[in-house]
């Protein structure tokens, strides 16, 4: 399972639009983490955000996760003010997971 | 570049050569010389009331403040409280800048603008600080404020500069006034009012004059090794950074660079981030054009077109308000006025059709000098301008006597 990590706006709009998606491979996990970040996967997919954004947010940032896990793949877009917990714990789980 | 020479003289001709002029023979003459001068007078005493009104209101009693503490989660209806207005100071630094810069932004749009809170009524003010995990952004939920600590690679705490505090606060003003949409170049326009007030916000705290303040917005938010002056510069954009890490500042600084980008979140809205980049300029150049300091004549300036504006104004429509209101404010082509004509340009804006608003500036005064001038009597325009003269005296007392009562003793 491969999984790219995009954020766009915010402050630093200008620089996320420069920088490339963070990518993980879940193969060059040791078993144990890529357990855990199947179950947060699921969990995050099975889970869509119910909040509704409200228009007002001004200089949040939205995120996108996409998952290509035998020949499928799947995109999550949620922004900070709309992020289901589900989703929050599968963003930070993967900002924290060192870099590929 | 313009001076300040002539701050007394709002317009570009003297009053004594106005008193000279009532003397004409030609009536037409007398009436545009007595409109000038009635105009003048009347925009010098709003100026001077203004300024009273505001010195003599304290800190406001609303608009208090409460900072709470995420902890470093994203839920904030679990964060604990760290400090309230008449509360004591936190032990957490994080905490007490945040509070710190709430209470000064909210103190700026107090004295200069006379505005309580946010809204103009006393909102209070909800900040969030240690919100996320590593959280590299501030943001404005639509009625409060959040501030991450950074990852410590590329950003540290955001609370650490007052500057993008304060444009969080401006969000608020901005939603209660114009509510500029959040996409393209009304989007643009609301990201780059939050740039210039909280440019001005920092400006006022430090008492810099426009050619001392460096003009960049967020220059304490990256970490020391990132080699980079700012998320942005309202000085020189497109150069606040430009490295292998963050890559290349993209904000254009003219029309001719303007960036066309989707209105998506993938494309930032259509370039919310960037292109207010050419509006940023704009004000930058108008305030060295003015000279001083930029929270004055510029902020008055810019203020005054915000509140002007609606929800979808766009760089064309602002730019020409600024310039109607320079006249307005602070006379028709005055150094002002010719500042922000000067700017716009000098970002590929020409003010559409100077010569039409500059009619209907005139139209727009000339029922009130006429209403004035005339009061349902013939007077002689010499008699006026006495008039004016003498209730520019009276006013003058009246001001050194609220200055004295304001002196006094409570």
């Amino acid at each position: 399972m491969k999984i790219m990590v995009a954020q766009h706006g915010g402050q630093a709009a200008g620089i996320n639009l420069n920088r490339p998606p963070q990518v993980i491979d879940s193969a060059a996990l040791d078993e144990s983490k890529a357990a855990e970040l199947k179950g947060l996967v699921a969990a995050a997919t099975s889970a869509p955000s119910s909040a509704k954004s409200t228009g007002k947010a001004r200089d949040e940032m939205s995120y996108t996760i996409t998952i290509q896990d035998q020949g499928r793949e799947t995109a999550l877009s949620q922004s900070d003010t709309t992020m289901s917990a589900d989703f929050a714990k599968l963003l930070a789980w993967l900002q924290r997971c060192p870099k590929n | 570049m313009f001076t300040n020479r002539c701050r007394c003289i709002n317009c570009i001709t003297p009053p004594h050569i106005l008193n000279k002029l009532l003397e004409n023979s030609d009536g037409r003459i007398r009436d545009a010389a007595l409109r000038t001068l009635l105009v003048t007078s009347r925009l010098r005493g709003e100026r001077t009331v203004r300024g009273l009104i505001a010195s003599t209101a304290a800190a406001s009693p609303q608009g208090l403040r409460t900072i709470s503490d995420c902890a470093n989660n994203t839920s904030l209806p679990a964060a604990t409280i760290g400090r309230t207005e008449d509360g004591s100071a936190s032990t957490d630094d994080s905490v007490n800048r945040a509070f710190d810069g709430l209470g000064e932004t909210r103190d700026f749009y107090k004295e200069i603008f006379d505005r309580d809170s946010l809204d103009g009524h006393g909102i209070r003010l909800n900040g969030y600080v240690h919100y996320g995990a590593s959280f590299n952004n501030a943001f404005w939920n639509g009625s409060e404020m959040i501030f991450g600590d950074g990852d410590g690679v590329l950003f540290t705490d955001f609370t650490k500069s007052l500057n993008v505090m304060a444009h969080e606060l401006t969000h608020g003003v901005t939603e209660f006034t114009a509510g500029l949409e959040y996409h393209d170049q009304s989007g643009a326009l609301n990201e780059s009012i939050s740039d210039v007030f909280g440019c001005l916000v920092e400006q006022w705290v430090r008492k810099q004059t426009s050619d001392q303040a460096d003009w960049l917005i967020g220059a304490e938010v990256f970490t020391p090794d990132i080699g980079g002056d700012a998320l942005r510069s309202m000085k020189n954009p497109g150069k606040a950074y430009n490295n292998p890490t963050l890559g290349r500042d993209p904000q254009p600084d003219h029309m001719s660079k303007y960036v066309s980008m989707p209105d998506t979140d993938e494309g930032d809205n259509g370039g919310v981030h960037i292109n207010s980049g050419i509006p940023n300029k704009a004000f930058f150049l108008t305030s060295i054009g003015i000279g001083g300091f930029a929270w004055e004549a510029p902020g008055q300036i810019w203020y005054a077109a915000l509140q002007a504006s609606t929800s979808t104004t766009n760089f064309q429509e602002f730019a020409d308000t600024t310039y109607l209101k320079a006249g307005q404010l602070y006379g028709s082509q005055g150094t002002e006025q010719q500042a922000v004509l000067s700017a716009w340009k000098e970002v590929g804006i020409r003010i559409s059709g100077v010569r039409s608003l500059a009619g209907t500036t005139a139209r727009m005064r000339r029922p009130v000098a006429a209403a004035a001038a005339n009061n349902g009597r013939d007077e002689d325009p010499a008699d006026v301008a006495r008039k004016i003269e003498q209730l520019t005296g009276q006013l003058a007392t009246l001001s050194k006597e609220v200055a004295n009562l304001k002196s006094k003793p409570h």
